[in-house]
């Protein structure tokens, strides 16, 4: 499984389990104008780390924080990269 | 030679518990009294003591173990979860005990004794929490407790600094409470009076039979009882306490 497919599956597992509505998965989806919560932000993190072994939050500039959709997928899948090498 | 006791949990069927500074003090008698309540503990320190040995030979199979880790090197705190989950499995508890009680007043104490007491006793403790509660919130359960002080909300000369780094873990347990709360994880505070360990040694017998007499029943708490207010938190008999700080001071604050 890619990142990115990693990444949205979780997205929507988090989203259902909570009883979230999310609009389409595109990588231009602001993930602040959806219901995608900070705590449900929180837990993908957590997932993700488990899953793909890296969490680009622990070392991230405030900078830096993703906006969209790609931005987020864009920032694991280099840190997934940065990990293997 | 006796058989197994049925009722002992199996080494896989007991739930992964660190506790930081779980080798000596406080934090053995933590270790220890979790470890006889059917968990699987991790004690954390920079090197075992031999008393941790002791009391981990005398436990069941698999109940004790030790992760050696200087909490003060923060960076080494995100491997030290992950190898920790990858040896142990799922973290279901987290004892933060591990502190230093460098008293000293304050107008005159060295600023890197201070600057230590507070990356020791507060921030390490905050990072740790940030990597293992998230493995908590993933699996929609956990148990937090931090050991506070009663010098949290009494006051004491000499120990300012001390205080405030046990008050800041009060406000941290409150707001995280609140905050992974509807994920199923418990995060609660236990505040000791003074008990008699190597942290209080300094203490000479005059100072200790005073705090004994203005305790309402006129001695001090054990290790032991700290232990058990933990334990307490850590079981399912806590399942609905969350946010909260208990007490374990033989009346000292009554």
């Amino acid at each position: 499984m890619s990142v990115r497919s990693t990444l949205v599956s979780e997205i929507e597992a988090i989203t259902r389990d909570h009883d979230k509505a999310m609009p389409p998965l595109t990588d231009d989806l602001v993930l602040l104008d959806t219901p995608f919560d900070s705590l449900c932000f929180a837990l993908l993190v957590a997932r993700m780390e488990d899953l793909v072994g890296v969490d680009p939050f622990s070392t991230l500039e405030v900078a830096d924080l993703p906006v969209t959709l790609g931005d987020l997928v864009a920032l694991y899948e280099r840190a997934a990269v940065a990990a293997a090498a | 030679m006796t058989g197994p006791n049925p009722t002992e949990p199996t080494p896989t069927q007991r739930r992964t518990v660190i506790v930081t500074g779980g080798s000596r003090g406080i934090g053995l008698s933590i270790a220890t009294g979790l470890a006889a309540e059917g968990f699987r503990v991790v004690a954390v320190a920079r090197r075992p003591s031999e008393a941790f040995e002791a009391a981990a030979r005398a436990a069941p199979d698999g109940a004790m173990h030790f992760s050696a880790c200087d909490l003060g090197q923060t960076e080494a705190l995100q491997p030290l979860v992950r190898g920790i989950r990858a040896a142990h499995g799922p973290i279901y508890g987290l004892v933060n005990n591990a502190a230093i009680g460098t008293p000293g007043l304050l107008a005159t104490m060295p600023d890197r004794e201070i600057q230590d007491l507070v990356h020791i006793n507060t921030v390490a403790p905050m990072l740790l929490t940030k990597y293992v509660v998230r493995g908590m919130m993933a699996a929609g359960a956990g148990r937090i407790v931090n050991v506070s002080s009663i010098i949290a909300f009494t006051g004491y000369n000499a120990l300012s600094v001390y205080a405030a780094t046990k008050a800041a873990s009060i406000g941290f347990t409150r707001s995280l409470a609140r905050e992974v709360g509807r994920l199923g994880v418990t995060v609660n505070a236990v505040a000791p009076g003074f008990v008699e360990t190597a942290l209080t040694e300094g203490m000479d017998a005059a100072e200790r039979g005073r705090v004994a007499n203005r305790a309402a029943l006129r001695r001090l708490a054990d290790p032991e009882d700290v232990a058990n207010a933990v334990a307490y938190l850590m079981s399912e008999k806590a399942r609905n306490v969350t946010g909260t700080v208990l007490t374990v001071d033989a009346g000292s604050t009554a």
